[in-house]
């Protein structure tokens, strides 16, 4: 549904000089779910993600905060527990892999907040965003949990907010910058979900937001996507675009809004781009 | 170091207090000094009309959980001084997600009435025969027996915050203490409840409870587990399970997330069909996720391998357990 957070982000990062290459063999990490089947089989099917890293000899950088999460989550239980890992390789071995736990997990916003750095960002700016007032939502799992993840602030976050002041924008305080977008429920509790969502984009709005921004394309989609649905269950416009982390960085940077894929948004951003 | 306590003050008693309200107090607060120590001092010298539950001073207890800045705390293991510096401030509120009587103090009946709901003691089966529990087996439920009853999970709790009704994080930690617990006779029934509306699935991964846990109780992996053990016990008519299934059987096939699969499956036939509206306009956007026909990864034999191998290995431990309680 958010093919244009991949293909921004990989616009984005050629432009600021960030090599990547891609994980053919990849599977999907389970989004949690695949942890509620079987908690064995998630840690070997992220494994062997793992395993793939390791053979390229990189650590592993994805552009969602539930990648991040569950991702982090098996490694730090595998690093935790050789027995775990141990057992978790024995299945591994049964289609010739292994993985020796050396790797990293990163997300974008830690590649730019932390790796590239905010001073370096900035330098790269040529349309500076002067036109934003952002509310920046990391979403759960870019925070939580801290043990797991290790490079932001649970209670009080500062990369998301630093990117969007690095790229000339000013980011909005509000309450729900650190609570949940209802995602994972969409399918199986809708009425929670939509509630949660308006709540979150109504709290961003009172508080002065233009947009949001996030670096999450789950949350993108309840955010965005399903925006309307949040709208009628809260029996109010909202009328809220709502930016790719990757997107607002690649209007910073001189990219096209068509370069952004912005056209693909339900909620239109025109009226705020400048 | 001198600081400045701002409380939220609540007496419904007196006409003047019964609307919320802050009041500010100064401290001179020493390296080390816990909130707690703090609130017994500001009543001590201050004011004696200040209200708060506590008792152990210790952790042990759980009576003493407030939110601290904003996120749910113990306070006699949160000191002040960090606290304060972090976040430029030291704002004492009651509990979220629970209605506040007098001050700090909130009313717990609705967490008890949410722990009552899963019956939180041992049913074994009638004429079952004895069975030692192994260390392995205790570990299985270890964490959820670390709790102290506190309530910072479900003041946490982000779908609780949404829907009161949901039975919410502690009850869940306890329900698994149960299930999890190889003794327990009614493991199933208990998983057939706990599937029902405003049960375990309808817990949104915030990760919260697990995060604000001052006891490592760990309520996201107690959930997890329960609905892993619903799974296998066969209770999967319900979207939570259909959703979970989907997946597993999206990444078996595919390798992938197969997004248009995903929303077939949990909705079934006739509330996917509700969502042609709204699917036509995701489609206007070029949104509209369309089914995989083909593997989306390279080698996805490896996966199946996977598949095989953990499948494989679940299905003989629950064998091994049945026949452990056959005796």
């Amino acid at each position: 549904m958010t093919k244009e957070a991949n293909a921004t982000t990989r616009l984005v990062c050629k432009k600021l000089g960030i090599g990547l290459h891609d994980m053919p063999k990849a599977n999907c990490c389970g989004a949690g779910l695949l942890t509620d089947y079987d908690y064995q089989l998630y840690l070997a099917l992220n494994a062997r993600i793992f395993a793939e890293a390791e053979a390229m000899g990189m650590d592993i950088m994805t552009i969602c905060s539930t990648c991040l999460m569950v991702m982090s989550t098996a490694n730090r239980d595998l690093l935790a527990d050789p027995k775990l890992l141990e057992k978790t390789n024995e299945i591994l071995a049964t289609a010739g892999l292994r993985y020796n736990g050396t790797i990293k997990i990163k997300q974008l916003l830690w590649v730019l907040a932390g790796d590239y750095g905010l001073d370096n960002l900035k330098k790269k700016v040529v349309k500076p965003l002067n036109w934003i007032k952002a509310a920046p939502f990391y979403g759960c799992h870019s925070l939580r949990p801290s043990d797991a993840l290790g490079f932001d602030d649970p209670e009080r976050p500062w990369s998301l907010d630093a990117v969007i002041e690095a790229l000339g924008g000013e980011a909005v305080q509000y309450k729900g910058k650190t609570k949940c977008c209802g995602f994972q429920v969409d399918l199986v509790v809708a009425e929670t979900a939509e509630k949660m969502t308006a709540t979150r984009l109504l709290d961003g709005k009172e508080k002065g937001a233009n947009a949001f921004v996030t670096p999450c394309p789950f949350c993108h989609i309840n955010l965005d996507n399903y925006q309307g649905l949040a709208e009628k269950r809260a029996s109010q416009k909202i009328a809220m675009p709502v930016f790719h982390l990757s997107q607002l960085v690649g209007l910073s940077l001189g990219l096209t809004a068509e370069e952004m894929g912005l056209s693909r948004h339900l909620v239109s951003p025109e009226k705020i781009l400048k | 170091m001198k600081i400045k306590f701002k409380i939220r003050r609540y007496n419904p008693a007196e006409a003047e207090t019964a609307e919320p309200y802050i009041q500010a107090y100064m401290l001179d607060v020493p390296e080390g000094m816990t909130v707690l120590e703090a609130l017994l001092n500001i009543v001590d010298d201050q004011d004696p009309t200040l209200s708060f539950r506590k008792s152990c001073r210790s952790a042990i207890c759980g009576s003493c959980a407030v939110s601290i800045n904003g996120f749910s705390k113990l306070a006699c293991n949160t000191q002040v001084i960090p606290e304060y510096k972090k976040a430029g401030e030291m704002l004492i509120e009651p509990l979220a997600n629970h209605t506040p009587l007098k001050d700090l103090i909130v009313d717990f009946a609705p967490f008890w009435r949410k722990m009552e709901k899963v019956a939180p003691y041992l049913t074994p089966e009638e004429g079952a025969p004895t069975m030692a529990v192994t260390p392995k087996d205790e570990e299985r439920v270890d964490r959820s027996q670390r709790c102290v009853m506190c309530g910072c999970c479900n003041a946490e709790c982000n779908s609780m915050a949404i829907d009161e009704k949901y039975i919410a994080p502690a009850a869940l930690a306890k329900a698994w203490r149960i299930v999890g617990d190889v003794r327990e006779g009614n493991a199933k029934k208990r998983l057939e409840r706990l599937s029902e509306e405003h049960g375990m699935w309808d817990c949104v991964r915030c990760v919260h409870c697990t995060q604000y846990c001052p006891k490592d109780v760990s309520p996201l992996k107690a959930i997890e587990e329960l609905r892993s053990a619903a799974m296998k016990e066969g209770i999967t008519d319900n979207p939570g399970a259909k959703h979970v299934e989907a997946m597993k059987d999206s990444v078996e096939r595919f390798g992938r997330l197969d997004e248009a699969a995903m929303t077939f499956k949990t909705l079934g036939f006739l509330r996917s069909l509700g969502m042609i509206p709204f699917g036509l306009r995701m489609e206007k956007h070029g949104k509209l996720p369309r089914p995989h026909i083909f593997a989306q990864i390279e080698d996805l034999d490896e996966v199946k391998k996977i598949y095989e191998e953990a499948e494989r290995r679940a299905e003989a431990e629950k064998k091994e357990m049945e026949s452990r309680k056959k005796g």
